[in-house]
This record gives structure tokens, C-alpha cells and sequence, in this order.
């Protein structure tokens, strides 16, 4: 028989049953006879939902078969299909109800039975936290009792709520496993029309936190497909009248796993076949999109924000990994769900336990992430957190990013028991949890074997040139939009900073494509989508839209920016900027130091002087606070000429910009070697003698006009 | 769900008529005025039993007349004009075909036109045997280009994508010996054998006929497809709108049209150009606006997201418009009127392939030596013309649909990917699709394709037939003008999951697609094919038996009749809602219906009424589910 016809003689095999409980009941109690689950509002919950009919009485009872027949209908459709299915569940809860009639509680001891109101509202909390991610209903005994034993502590320990049907009671019974609404594992009853309190509870969560109405037929199925993460493991071989109660479990959104191979039509996310029982639970997973949230990450050490700034000296140091002195790199890749396995964590190489105290090590952190909605303009984002999340470890220290990483353990955490797949394990843990909207899959390979890491760091460096490549294809007038960030208010309340393609925020943390992928992982938190439709003047950067956003954001502190000047409106800093030009009258430039520089400028102030001039979310024409990278943008004050007019930056960071800025100023103006014209402090550290050398260079900014 | 959400075909009718009170003052004449003066149509030309092969006739035959003067009899005269058209309709696809493999051979690493999809392009080499290791991806893409080309003219041997067919499939074609051999000899010998004086035998021109429109499916527009994807990328799912009202009042509006994506690329990529749309900005524009008529529509969209204006019989419409700043236009179902139309309006016609030169246009010859230059020429030219335009002559369409478009094969295996499980399923299969249609939540599925035709209400049979199927679970794939239609009716959005039954309904909700899935322009039929080849392959049954069948509701144009030819040898049932012109020959109408089922496993089943045309897909293809016991 095909699934259609299973589930359609597995309704009829139900309705026959209700219409027959009912007959004896009122045989036995009369039609006025009083019906009720007691402890719920809501008369005969499923029935209520679905037709919105208030039973209280067997004769009432009587007249609800009607309706409920009227949905077995028998065209081969699905929507036949579901609401013969749904018929099958108010049938079941009108067997239960004719139980109920004749005793308020039917099922002592062993079984649970009815859930009340009380019951329903209690799952609220731990809903909405996640605590509780998702329930799963099992019906009939597994293989064997230790693989029920398995699964059923399997689901418990990942918050799953449990529903047991039928063998499965007894099979957790014989199992010892201890049961009851408060350890979540819930022995419904033995007969499987003791499903509708299954539903019943789906319907009233519907009822009490989806305000969904008696009657709207769509609005529960509508509600349970989106909001109640519940699936099914039906053990075979599955009797008919399974299938019809599956028919209505599926047409409420909740997928059917089953062992069963025959006469089992597989449907997509819908209907599953998995014989390998050991792998149900995952299969489970995945087919209702449930993510667990890693509650307990295995580490061996303290891990928490306190130890984010604790600084590892060179006494106490284990080992190092040093990407400036052994090849070293992190890297997240975006892999096919298929690549993943999740939670694999891999050690290529020795362990901590082969090393000697104080040595340098190679290390290669790759976090593979698998996810549907994952993209791989994420992966920048992720990797950034790696060094969040690592410096939270006690006795472990991390700088850098990339292959400049610089990781440290100390001798105490090496003897806690710290060893490298625990950073496996914390990445893994912490991907998962902050990350769930996309990453449905995590793994972690380490590497410690020097030759695999030079070859892995290869390829890694053609991935970080590919995303460099990427960022430096977008243009400003390529992109339909701009982000604000405002991840500094906690600290500069007024401050915004509008991030561009080609002006990164001022921390030079946060370029267009982090701020894009930050706007989709957070859809309400710092980084908010900035249109530029409404043109005031593209040279200077000075849009309507940005203007709204800043004053909006700002909360009304600033009304209007001008992305590329730094004499009109320019944009504020928060404080925690990379740099900051300065006009230098003389020259009719500007000087850039970077917060490095101890060192005075010729401006006769040093960074922490002029840093005091800026920052705060305020205004100061003529100062404005910016990201390294920013240096090198054409749109870099391009309002006042652009880049030709920087004359002096600390030798540092004119080396650290050199290349990218001469390919700019070669574009931009036709200059080789721009860098070469402009000064630094071995040249001067005062007016006179950046002048004289600024003359000797035939610097261009010489020959612009006046910035005041 | 808010029905209102969808346009009506009413909707569509009051649109049209607007534009035509507004266009009326400006004297400008539609199809529609021209149907009128063609009404009655020929009946012997109706019929197929008019003969102008030679100059001894016209011979038509009737009651008293059954033999033209040669001889020839109701059977060949209208078997040989049905062959006729299918050799015509096979040239076309097929030219067009070969015009891009001469753009692929242009390619170049800096040149106008280069290689996107080097995947594909190298799936292709290894698929033709041709070397690619430690090679220039551009050796590799002038080799293959070639390796196409040749498939036009070789000597011997059949095509090289047959392949790609079922076993059961090529076996078949060879035992019929309807496997096509070069593209063009099955056109020569299709014109040849319809020569004055040579076939005569209705069912050996039907057998030819076959293998003509087979040079076409499994060979020209094959081609076609595959050697766009490379250049110009393959298509993934895009959001995009359409209908007229995509058209901005504000914006230089340019309109690109026909079918051959070459030259609409450049003037898409040169519309981008930020001093382009400065200088659009100084005339007093807020940008440019680059529309989309016909396939060419579909091809820019499928890759660009590029809006579409409408379909075949709205082309003239959006003239009427008046916002019109130019229309470009490649090659065929180009209305000559457009001529006329636009010297009553400000709007630049112009031609730009020899195939199509048309009086009234301005002839700008495109070649990819200089592409862009001229893309961004005629860009400027439009933005010339953007303060011509006559406010009193101006009407703007505001009706528009949002539409989900682009899902190539390899877009709907992708999505599909997306409801496996990773613990059970394989993935890169259509075993996902399988599953649903064996349990019965998916019925089967239908392509519906094809133009618009005046002889029915246009749109109208489109727009029904695919509602009753997606409310019947039957899941609609589409290209040309009939997935225009559905654009404009908004049932390419994914909310069109409200019209659907239960079963499409949830496939749709937990896939992420639209009910109707855009597979793009009529060349792209050929993913169709492939699409249900590779079904069969991994169901492992032939494509006969696979509840699916091709439906053209609105057929006009000889491309129509070709195509139905290649899916009908593919093992595909068509349903057609035009009567092919052959009716004054009972044996014809035989052999196109039943004749060729008893051969290739399908055939043409006529019904001028939509309803009953779609009622008896439905009948069929729950038979084709009966026969496989599911």
C-alpha cells in the first residue's frame, strides 16, 4: 500500500474507534454526562482548536464525529492527506475524552495522560530561552533497550522534551530510565490515540502564546510548523493507524523519523527513513532544524570575559605560537553541510604532552562552518571572534589575527590539564551558540605538525588575498547602501560611524563587508543598513540619507557628516580610532600619527594631545579620527584633494601603508613613489624643516588651495 | 493569504487599453488593429493545405480539388509546410546557437567578452573529450566554442549531446533514426525533401520532422544554452520584477528585446558605468533603466535581475508608453511595426544583427571587437534622447509583480540540496523531487512554455492553466513569454504558495521557491529536457514514464513547432492550445497526436479550450502515475 492509502485506512481505522468509545459511553453514561480533562480552559483541546466547538458533554461529543468525518476525505491529495490527519488526532481526542468521562484519571501510576494548563505554561520559559529546543514524541519500542536507553538520555541531555507512546514506556521502564513531567521525560499512555495530549499541548501553546483563535484551522498548523520545534521517532514496523496520527504530525510541521523500510514513502524533511539507530538523534535534529545550544564546553580551565585583558609572561609560558617567527594562522571556511561533521574536533600533530617547556610552536586553528544560511562573508566575522573567545581562556593569551596570530598558554593551564583540542572544543562550542542562525555545522582541525602548517598556511593566504581582493573590488558607488556602526556607544553615546567600501570604521575593525554580514547575523544591533539614494553631493560624500541615519542614531547629537572631508562636518570618533590627521597650516596639508607613535609631530602635539582634541562623538573641523587602512582610499578627504595632501606620518606607519598608497596616488594623480615626498619624524618634528623638505620634494600638496 | 496580491488577466486587459486610448491620438496602430483587418484568416493557410512550393500553383486543395497540380495530395502539401516550419523554427534557435559560440570564440582575458563560468566551461571539455590540463582557460574556451561550431556542419556522425539522454533514450533515436546529424543538414534536408518534386509520404516528412527539431533541442539550442551560461554566467535564483510598470518616468528607460544575450549584456554592464549615469544625471534623469521584452528579457534577468517589460504581444505596448527613450533589439519575434510605432514617439529603434533588419530602425551592427564601445554608445544616445520625449504623449504603466527568476538545473539541484539530510540522503540528485512525486505530495510536473498568440486571449491560457495545476500539487516550470506571463501575474513570487494545494504548498515553504520555477528563454528548453533526463536517470525509468509533460498554450512561431518536435522525441506529451496548421490532413493529425506516440512514447494532444487542455494534463499525468503504481 502507498503512503496516501496507509494514511487514509489508518484514519478510518481511528474515526471507527471514536465512533465506537463514544456509542459505549453513552451507552454506559448517558448523553448528558459530563465531559472533561480537568486543570485547562480549553474544553477538549484539539477539538476546540479545530473546529472551535466547546465540548462539555458526551452528546456534544457525538455531534463533533461529523465534522471530524468531513475531513476524511479521499482524493489523492496531501491536502486530503492532512486533514484526514488532523481528523485522526481529534478522533484519538475523543477516545481519551470518552476515557475521561468515565474516570477523571484514568491512567494512574504508570501513565501521564492529560497535561494541564498549569503544565503547558510551565514549558513558556524554557521555550523561548531555548532551554527547551525542540520535543520529540516516541513512539514503539527501538531495536534493542539499549539503544532506547541511548536515545531517550540522548535527547535529555540536549533539553529535548521527551514524549513517550506506547512500547517506548515500557522499553524506558525496563531501562530504568526515572520519568515525569519535571525530568522531561513524559510516559503519555499506552495506546496511540494518547497522542491528541500531545497536540493538545501544541494547540494550547498555540492558544496561550500565539493567541491563535478556536476555529483557524491554518493559524494552528500555520503556528506549529513555525514555533513548535517537535518531531517524531516511530519505531517499526508502523501499524496504519501510526501513520494516520503521522499524517497529522506532519501536516502540523513536525517531520517523522522512522526505522521503518516497508511500504514507507520517504519525504523530504517530512518523512525520513534512518535504520542506523545510533544516528537518530542527529538525523532527528537536522530534519526539524533544531541547533543545540553547547551548554558545557569540556575545558579544563576557567573561560570568561575576566580573563580577556590577563597578560602571559615569558616565565610563565608553556608555549608559544608566534606567527611572525613559525608559520601560524587561523582560518574559518565555509564548507557544504556534507564536509561537516559536527563537533569533530582533529589534532594533525603533536600534543602539548610532546613539547618542551617554553618552546615555539606551529599551530593552524581552521574552523570549518556548514550552515544554509551561511556565507562566505562571514568568515572574516567569525575568525575576528577567535580572538575574543580564545583570550577568555584562563592562562591563555591570543593577539593578531591571520597568520600574525601570537598565542600563548602558560605553565598552569598546561598543567590543568590544557591541551590543544580544547581550543577545538571552546571554538566549536562558542560558533554554535553565538553564531546559530548560520552555523547548523562546526568543526575544528588543529595542526601542530610544522610542515602541514607551512603548506595549510599557503592556501590560507590565497583565501585571505581572495577576501583582500574581494573588499578592494567595492567601490562606494558600487554599493546600494552604507552601515552605521554604533558598536562604541556603550562608551561614546553620540557617536556613529557610517562605514563605506572605501572608509572603514574609524577602529579599523569593522570594514563594509563585517558591518554587512554584522547587519544580517544581528538584524537589530549595531550595524544598520544606511541608503545613499538621496544625493547632495557625491564628490564631498554628503548624502541625505547618511544625514538622517546620523542624527537618528546619534540621537540627535550630530545632523549632518560629510563622509570625505575633514573640514565640513566631519565624521566623529569614539575614541578608540587608529590614527588621526591633523591640519598643518604651513603646508596646507594635513600630518597622520598613529596611536603607536609616542613620539611629538610637527604640529608640536602628540597622539594623546591630539586625541584629546577629537573623540567623544564631537565635530572638529580640521581633526578627524580614522582607521589605518582609510589612509590609502580614494575618498580619504578626497572633499579637500585627497591623499596628496598628507605630509607627514611616523616613519612606522608611512612603511605600513607605503604600497597601497603609492598604487592610490599613482591613480589618482599620476605620482610615483608618493610615499618618498612625504616626511616623517626622522626627517622633522617641526614646521621649518617639514616645509624645506616638503620644497625639496615638490610635494603636491604645495601647490593646492588653501584647506582654510 | 490576500488574492489581490496577484494581477489579474482582467487587470492586464485594462492596462493594455489605457495605453491604447493614450496611443490612439498619437495614431499609433497595435496588433490588435491589425488582427482585426486580417480576421477572417485564410482557411486554406489554416489548414496547412495551401501550396506555394512552386510557381505552377498556389494549389489548394478542397472537396473538389484533392491534388495540387503535381499531385501532391492534403497529406504532403500539409506535411511538407509543418516540416517547413520546423526546419525554420530549428535554424532559428540553432543560429543563434552558433552566433554565441562565435562570442565565446571571441572571449579574451581582457576582451569585451570573457569566460564566467570556468566550471562549466570545463565540465563541457571533459565532456567533448577535449584537453584541459596546464591550458589557458581562453585555448580551452576558443576549442570548445569550436568543437560547437562544428557540430553544425560536421560530415559525419550525430550529435555530440545525445549523449547525455537515457540509454533507452538514444537507443530509441537510433533504432528510429531520428538522432540528429549536423545541425545544418537537418535543415538542408528538411527544405530539400519539401523541395517541389521529392517527399511526398506525410510520415516520412513527420519522421524528419522529428529529427529536424531534435538538430534543435539536443543540438542548436542546447548550444545556445550551455555556451551562455559560460560566458555570461549560470544562472542562479534573483529577485527581479515584472511587467510594464517597471518602467520609471524619471529614468532614461532603454529596452532591450529579442533573443541572443550578446549585445544586451554591453548595454546592461555600460548602463553601469558611473559617467554614463552622470551624464544621465545632467540631463535630468535620476538614472538608467534598463527593461527587458521577450527572451532577451529572459536572459539579462535570469543573470542580472534585470526587470522585465513583458512578453511577445506587450511588445509595442511598452512603446506606448511614451517613457521610451530606445528599444535595441537582437534577433526574432521582433514586430516590424515597431518601425512605425516608434517614429510616433520619441523612441530610438535600433537593430543591431544582420538576421533581423527591420525599415524604420537604425542599423548599429554589433561585434564583439568593439561591443562595449557601441553598448555604451547607444547608451549615451539614449540618454539623448531622455528630454525628447512628449508629456503629452506620456502614460505610465504603475503595474508591477515581484519575481523570483534564474533556476537553471544547476540552481534547482542546489535548492534541492537544501531539505536533504545530511545523515541520510544524497545530495546533487533530484532524488528529493523524486521522493515527493512518488509519495504523492508533489502529482507530477509541467512545463509550460512557449509565446503569445491573438488567436486566444493572451495571457489568459498561461495564467489559468498554471493556477489549476499548482492548485492540483503539480509543480510548473517555464521559459519564453509564458514565464513572462506568470512574472507579470506575480505567480513567479514565493507567496504564490498560496494558490497551491497542500502538497506543492509545503514543498515550496520548506524549499524556499516559488511555485513556478523560471528556467529562462525559449533556448532554454534544452535545461528542460535535461532536467527531466536527469529525473529518469536517477528514478531509473525512461523519460516516458515520468509524470511530466511540456505544455504551450499560446504557440505562435515556427521556434514553437521545432521545440514541440524535440520534446515530443524526447518522450514528453505536449499539449498544445493552438491547433498546428496541418487540420486539412486527417493522416497528419494522426500522426502529430497518436502517430508519434506509438514511436517516441508521446505526443500532441490538442485543445483550443484552456480548462479542458488542463484537465486532460492532469488526466495525464495521474495516468503516467497509475502506470508506475504510485
Amino acid at each position: 500500500m502507498r503512503l496516501f492509502d496507509r494514511a487514509f485506512t489508518g484514519s478510518d481505522e481511528m474515526f471507527a474507534l471514536a465512533e465506537a468509545a463514544v456509542t459505549k459511553t453513552i451507552d454506559k453514561l448517558g448523553a448528558d454526562a459530563p465531559v472533561a480533562f480537568g486543570s485547562t480552559a480549553y474544553f477538549l483541546p484539539c477539538i476546540y482548536a479545530y473546529t472551535g466547538r466547546k465540548i462539555t458533554k458526551l452528546s456534544e461529543l457525538k455531534d463533533v464525529l461529523e465534522p471530524v468525518k468531513g475531513w476524511l476525505t479521499r482524493n489523492y491529495r496531501l491536502n486530503d492527506v492532512f486533514t484526514s490527519g488532523i481528523a485522526t488526532v481529534l478522533a484519538a481526542e475523543i477516545i481519551e475524552a470518552c476515557k475521561y468521562a468515565e474516570n477523571p484519571t484514568p491512567y494512574e501510576e504508570k501513565y501521564h495522560g492529560h497535561m494541564t494548563d498549569a503544565e503547558v505554561r510551565e514549558l513558556g520559559v524554557p521555550l523561548v530561552t531555548q532551554d527547551i529546543p525542540g520535543f520529540v514524541v516516541i513512539i514503539d519500542e527501538a531495536p534493542t533497550d539499549a539503544q532506547a536507553q541511548v536515545l531517550i538520555k540522548g535527547y535529555q541531555s540536549r533539553g529535548i522534551f521527551v514524549f513517550l507512546l506506547k512500547g517506548a514506556i515500557d522499553q524506558a521502564e525496563r531501562c530504568g530510565i526515572k520519568m515525569g513531567f519535571p525530568v522531561r521525560i513524559v510516559p503519555v499512555g499506552p495506546g496511540i490515540e494518547a497522542v491528541s495530549h500531545i497536540i493538545s499541548v501544541v494547540v494550547r501553546a498555540a492558544f496561550i502564546f500565539g493567541n491563535v483563535q478556536p476555529g483557524d484551522w491554518e493559524g494552528f498548523n500555520k503556528y506549529s510548523f513555525e514555533r513548535i520545534f517537535a518531531f517524531v521517532n516511530a519505531f517499526g514496523p508502523l501499524e496504519n493507524i501510526t501513520v494516520g496520527c503521522g499524517a497529522g504530525a506532519i501536516a502540523m510541521g513536525f517531520p517523522v523519523i522512522t526505522n521503518d523500510t516497508v511500504d514507507v514513502d520517504v519525504v523530504p524533511k517530512s518523512l525520513i527513513i534512518q535504520t542506523n539507530i545510533d544516528d537518530l538523534i542527529e538525523t532527528s535534529l537536522e530534519a526539524r532544524d533544531i541547533k543545540i545550544k553547547v551548554s558545557n564546553i569540556d575545558l579544563p580551565v576557567a573561560c570568561a570575559s575576566a580573563f580577556e585583558g590577563e597578560i602571559i609572561r615569558k616565565a610563565d609560558m608553556f608555549c608559544e605560537a608566534d606567527g611572525s617567527r613559525k608559520d601560524c594562522f587561523e582560518l574559518v571556511r565555509t564548507k557544504e553541510l556534507h564536509e561537516v561533521e559536527d563537533h569533530k574536533i582533529e589534532l594533525i600533530g603533536q600534543d602539548f604532552d610532546a613539547m618542551e617547556v617554553g618552546c615555539k610552536i606551529n599551530l593552524a586553528i581552521i574552523i570549518d562552518i556548514a550552515g544554509k544560511n551561511m556565507q562566505s562573508d562571514f568568515e572574516p566575522v567569525f575568525e575576528r571572534k577567535i580572538h575574543n573567545y580564545v583570550n577568555c581562556l584562563e592562562g591563555v593569551m591570543h593577539t593578531g589575527q591571520r597568520d600574525l596570530i601570537r598565542i600563548r598558554v602558560s605553565k598552569s593551564s598546561f598543567e590543568a590539564g590544557f591541551r590543544v583540542k580544547h581550543f577545538g572544543e571552546l571554538l566549536y562550542a562558542k560558533m554554535k551558540n553565538d553564531f546559530s542562525q548560520v552555523v547548523d555545522k562546526c568543526q575544528v582541525t588543529l595542526v601542530t605538525e610544522p610542515e602541514l602548517v607551512t603548506k595549510l598556511r599557503k592556501e590560507a593566504n590565497e583565501i585571505y588575498d581572495k577576501r583582500d581582493a574581494r573588499l578592494r573590488s567595492l567601490t562606494d558607488e558600487s554599493v546600494e547602501c552604507f552601515y552605521t556602526c554604533t558598536l562604541c556607544q556603550s562608551f561614546s553615546p553620540s557617536h556613529v560611524c557610517i562605514v563605506t567600501p572605501e572608509r572603514l570604521g574609524l577602529c579599523g575593525a569593522v570594514s563594509w563587508l563585517d558591518a554587512k554580514s554584522t547587519n544580517e547575523l544581528q538584524p537589530s544591533g549595531p550595524c544598520q543598513v544606511v541608503t545613499k539614494t538621496k544625493v547632495i553631493d557625491e564628490a564631498k560624500g554628503a548624502y541625505e540619507d547618511v544625514n538622517e541615519a546620523v542624527s537618528t542614531y546619534s540621537h540627535g547629537a550630530l545632523d549632518k557628516v560629510t563622509l570625505y572631508s575633514i573640514m565640513e562636518d566631519p565624521m566623529t570618533s569614539c575614541g578608540c580610532f587608529e590614527c588621526i590627521c591633523g591640519i598643518e597650516p604651513m603646508s596646507n596639508g594635513v600630518i597622520i600619527v598613529n596611536r603607536e607613535y609616542a613620539g611629538s609631530t610637527p604640529l608640536g602635539m602628540t597622539f594623546a594631545e591630539l586625541a584629546s582634541m577629537t573623540g567623544g562623538g564631537v565635530q572638529t573641523p580640521g581633526f578627524m579620527g580614522h582607521g589605518r587602512h582609510f589612509i590609502a582610499s580614494k575618498k580619504f578627504m578626497k572633499a579637500e584633494g585627497g591623499i596628496a595632501r598628507i605630509v607627514w606620518m611616523p616613519k612606522a606607519l608611512k612603511d605600513s601603508v607605503a604600497e597601497r598608497l603609492n598604487i592610490s596616488a599613482k591613480e589618482l594623480y599620476g605620482i610615483d613613489n608618493f610615499t618618498d615626498r612625504i616626511a616623517d619624524e626622522s626627517i622633522s618634528e617641526d614646521p621649518d624643516t617639514l616645509m624645506a623638505y616638503l620644497s625639496e620634494k615638490g610635494h603636491p600638496a604645495l601647490e593646492m588651495e588653501p584647506m582654510m | 493569504m490576500d488574492l489581490n496580491n496577484f494581477t489579474t488577466v482582467e487587470q492586464m486587459e485594462a492596462e493594455t487599453a489605457r495605453l491604447r486610448e493614450c496611443a490612439a491620438c498619437s495614431g499609433a496602430e497595435t496588433w490588435e488593429d491589425r488582427k482585426k483587418a486580417q480576421t477572417p484568416s485564410c482557411k486554406f493557410g489554416e489548414d496547412g493545405v495551401c501550396c506555394r512550393i512552386c510557381s505552377m500553383g498556389p494549389c489548394r486543395i478542397t472537396p473538389k480539388a484533392p491534388r495540387g497540380i503535381c499531385g501532391a495530395d492534403a497529406n504532403a502539401i500539409a506535411g511538407r509546410n509543418y516540416l517547413r516550419m520546423i526546419a525554420g523554427g530549428t535554424a532559428a534557435h540553432s543560429d543563434h546557437g552558433r552566433e554565441i559560440c562565435h562570442t565565446l570564440h571571441s572571449t579574451k582575458k581582457d576582451g569585451h567578452y570573457q569566460v564566467k563560468d570556468e566550471a562549466k566551461l570545463l565540465r563541457l571539455a571533459k565532456e567533448w573529450d577535449i584537453p584541459t590540463e596546464g591550458k589557458d582557460i581562453y585555448d580551452i574556451a576558443h576549442e570548445v566554442a569550436l568543437a560547437g561550431m562544428m557540430e553544425y556542419g560536421k560530415p559525419f556522425g550525430t550529435q555530440r549531446f545525445l549523449n547525455r539522454a537515457t540509454d533507452e533514450r538514444q537507443k530509441l533515436w537510433n533504432d528510429l533514426g531520428i538522432a540528429p546529424r549536423a545541425i545544418d543538414r537537418e535543415i538542408a534536408t528538411a527544405m530539400h525533401m519539401t523541395h517541389m518534386g521529392n517527399t511526398a509520404d506525410a510520415e516520412a516528412l513527420v519522421m524528419q520532422g522529428l529529427r529536424t527539431g531534435m538538430a534543435d533541442g539536443w543540438g542548436g539550442s542546447m548550444m545556445g544554452t550551455e555556451m551562455t551560461d559560460i560566458l555570461f554566467g549560470t544562472p542562479m535564483p534573483k529577485d527581479t520584477e515584472g511587467d510594464l510598470g517597471v518602467l520609471e518616468k524619471d529614468m532614461v528607460n532603454i529596452i532591450v528585446h529579442g533573443h541572443d544575450p550578446a549585445m544586451s549584456e554591453m548595454i546592461v554592464v555600460a548602463a553601469e558605468d558611473k559617467d554614463l549615469l552622470d551624464y544621465a544625471r545632467s540631463k535630468g534623469a535620476k538614472g538608467i533603466n534598463i527593461a527587458g521584452l521577450c527572451c532577451t528579457a529572459n536572459e539579462v534577468t535570469m543573470r542580472h535581475g534585470v526587470r522585465m517589460a513583458g512578453n511577445f504581444l506587450q511588445q509595442e505596448n511598452a512603446l506606448l508608453t511614451g517613457i521610451v527613450e530606445m528599444i535595441t533589439v537582437d534577433v526574432q519575434c521582433i514586430f516590424p511595426s515597431l518601425g512605425p510605432l516608434s517614429e510616433c514617439f520619441h523612441t530610438k529603434f535600433i537593430t543591431t544583427s544582420p538576421i533581423a533588419r527591420i525599415p524604420g530602425s537604425t542599423y548599429v551592427e554589433f561585434h564583439p571587437e568593439t561591443a562595449r564601445e557601441q553598448g555604451r554608445d547607444l547608451v549615451r544616445q539614449a540618454i539623448d534622447n531622455f528630454d525628447k520625449r512628449d508629456p503629452a504623449k506620456i502614460c505610465v504603466p504603475t503595474r508591477k509583480q515581484p519575481a523570483r527568476v534564474g533556476y537553471s538545473c544547476e540552481a534547482i539541484l542546489k535548492e534541492l540540496n537544501g531539505v536533504t539530510n545530511s545523515h541520510v540522503d544524497e545530495r546533487d540528485t533530484y532524488k528529493p523531487l523524486i521522493d515527493c512525486i512518488k509519495a504523492g505530495v508533489i502529482r507530477g510536473a509541467v512545463a509550460i512554455v512557449g509565446c503569445n498568440n491573438p488567436k486566444v486571449r493572451p495571457d489568459h491560457s498561461h495564467i489559468e492553466i498554471m493556477k489549476k495545476l499548482l492548485a492540483n500539487d503539480i509543480i510548473v516550470i517555464t521559459t519564453g513569454c509564458a514565464a513572462q506571463a506568470a512574472a507579470k501575474a506575480g505567480l513567479l513570487r514565493k507567496e504564490a504558495k498560496d494558490l497551491c494545494g497542500a502538497g506543492m504548498k509545503r514543498v515550496c515553504e520548506l524549499v524556499g521557491i516559488p511555485p513556478i520555477l523560471h528556467m529562462g528563454s525559449c533556448v532554454d528548453i534544452s535545461r528542460m529536457m535535461l532536467l527531466a533526463t536527469d529525473i529518469a536517470k536517477d528514478w531509473g525509468i525512461d523519460i516516458p514514464q515520468v509524470p511530466v509533460v511540456g505544455c504551450a498554450p499560446e504557440w505562435m512561431s515556427e521556434k514553437a513547432v521545432a521545440i514541440a518536435n524535440y520534446v515530443v522525441s524526447t518522450g514528453i506529451d505536449t499539449y498544445l492550445g493552438i491547433e498546428p496548421q496541418v487540420k486539412g490532413s486527417v493522416q497528419m493529425m494522426e500522426l502529430i497526436t497518436e502517430g508519434t506516440r506509438k514511436l517516441t512514447g508521446a505526443g500532441y494532444i490538442i485543445n483550443t479550450n484552456p480548462d479542458t487542455l488542463v484537465q486532460a494534463m492532469i488526466d495525464g499525468i495521474e495516468a503516467k502515475r497509475a502506470a508506475l503504481g504510485i
